[in-house]
């Protein structure tokens, strides 16, 4: 056999077994330290538990929610569709499978800010875009949609709105009805309008 | 950072043109390996002549290293190639028919081509009789439509379906490469010794 295929093969398993000794190595482009200390500055980063609550009703397709507790907390109370990456899974390939997908914002939740504000530091470092928090976790998810409060009779009407919405989220999300307060007697004012005269004439 | 296309290096409507010129390196390597004389391919079958195992096989390894030292590099995603899903049993037909028609032939479609360019009347012949097939084909795929998508992978790969790392599979693909090309250098060897050349008289 020829002396110089003899040579080609063995750069081929040179290169090829050399390629076994390599660290993997991590596709993502880390966000620089700078522009981390910026983002994390800015609220920007919150979505209130009312707009991830109009969101899921109105089915929006452009968003997907991630629970970072531990799976057994998932599996005992989580949002709806919301897939389970723990705090400690976020940089493996898994993670990256439903993380990095364009045009797709994520939001991260937990029981309270911190698990998932932390999940969002590890993500804006790993370079994922559209990553966002739920403001407040389950806790304020059980609190402002699950068992909202009624407004003071003094709050502005702005209050009262939110409070029907949050209402109607509720029964939405745990399937119970809407009670109506049937002691409230409504007085319906029937105007009836008054007869025309019929056109007198004509041509 | 590849690939270019997908992450929006290149805008999208170069493909065409990117395809273009790549075929057309494509058809002349293709050409210049040798592959437009239908003698040298239907050589891997009767034993003679393994050049086409050897351009392809050597292109599938280089490749196969080149977008693994390229992926460890940054310079491209592996996790953003497209991977074509895998029909495993209508592949198989699919390889077996090919297969028949390139011993039948003297051909496959890229090479019949490359062929009808340096002016070759075999391949003028074969590529009406390809047209015949895909005419053919196209109607009776309503017929074959559930055989067509049957036995679906999906977008695999084989280190993935053995569950090993596409680099170990990449050596692994090496080594074989390296054993098939010594194993036809002695089965060439041996039939070449057993052929008469035709005289031209």
């Amino acid at each position: 056999m020829n002396k110089n295929y003899i040579i080609l093969f063995g750069i081929l398993v040179v290169l090829s077994g050399g390629l076994l000794f390599l660290p993997e190595k991590n596709n993502y482009v880390e966000e620089s330290p700078e522009n981390l200390m910026w983002d994390i500055a800015q609220p920007t980063r919150y979505i209130s538990t009312d707009q991830v609550a109009k969101m899921i009703i109105e089915k929006d397709p452009l968003f997907q929610l991630v629970d970072v507790r531990l799976d057994y907390d998932f599996e005992a109370f989580t949002l709806p569709k919301a897939y389970n990456i723990p705090i400690d899974s976020i940089i493996t390939a898994d993670a990256s499978d439903i993380l990095d997908i364009d045009d797709i914002n994520t939001i991260f939740f937990s029981d309270d800010d911190i698990k998932a504000d932390q999940a969002w530091v590890i993500a804006k470092r790993m370079g994922y875009k559209n990553v966002y928090v739920m403001k407040g976790g389950l806790n304020c998810w059980i609190r402002t949609i699950i068992q909202p409060e009624a407004p003071p009779e003094t709050a502005p009407i702005t209050e009262f709105e939110l409070y029907d919405f949050r209402k109607g989220a509720s029964s939405y999300f745990t399937g119970a009805e809407i009670s109506i307060d049937s002691d409230i007697k409504k007085s319906v004012n029937i105007k009836r309008r008054k007869k025309e005269n019929v056109a007198e004439g004509g041509c | 950072m590849g690939p270019l296309i997908p992450l929006g290096q290149i805008a999208s409507g170069w493909d065409f043109i990117i395809a273009l010129l790549i075929g057309i390196a494509f058809g002349f390597i293709l050409e210049a390996s040798g592959f437009s004389s239908s003698r040298n391919i239907t050589g891997s079958f009767y034993g003679y002549n393994f050049v086409v195992l050897r351009v392809f096989f050597t292109a599938v390894i280089v490749s196969m290293i080149g977008l693994e030292y390229f992926d460890y590099m940054g310079w491209i995603d592996l996790n953003l190639i497209y991977i074509l899903p895998t029909y495993l049993s209508p592949m198989i037909v699919g390889a077996v028919i090919m297969g028949v028609g390139f011993i039948l032939g003297g051909f496959c479609p890229g090479t019949s081509y490359t062929a009808i360019a340096i002016g070759k009347l075999d391949a003028i012949v074969f590529t009406i009789g390809l047209f015949i097939g895909i005419f053919i084909f196209s109607e009776v795929f309503p017929l074959i439509e559930g055989f067509y998508y049957s036995d679906n992978l999906g977008n695999i790969t084989i280190g993935e379906m053995l569950g090993i790392s596409n680099r170990l599979f990449t050596f692994i693909m090496v080594v074989i490469a390296i054993v098939a090309f010594y194993l036809t250098w002695l089965i060439e060897k041996k039939v070449r010794k057993t052929i008469t050349p035709y005289k031209f008289e």
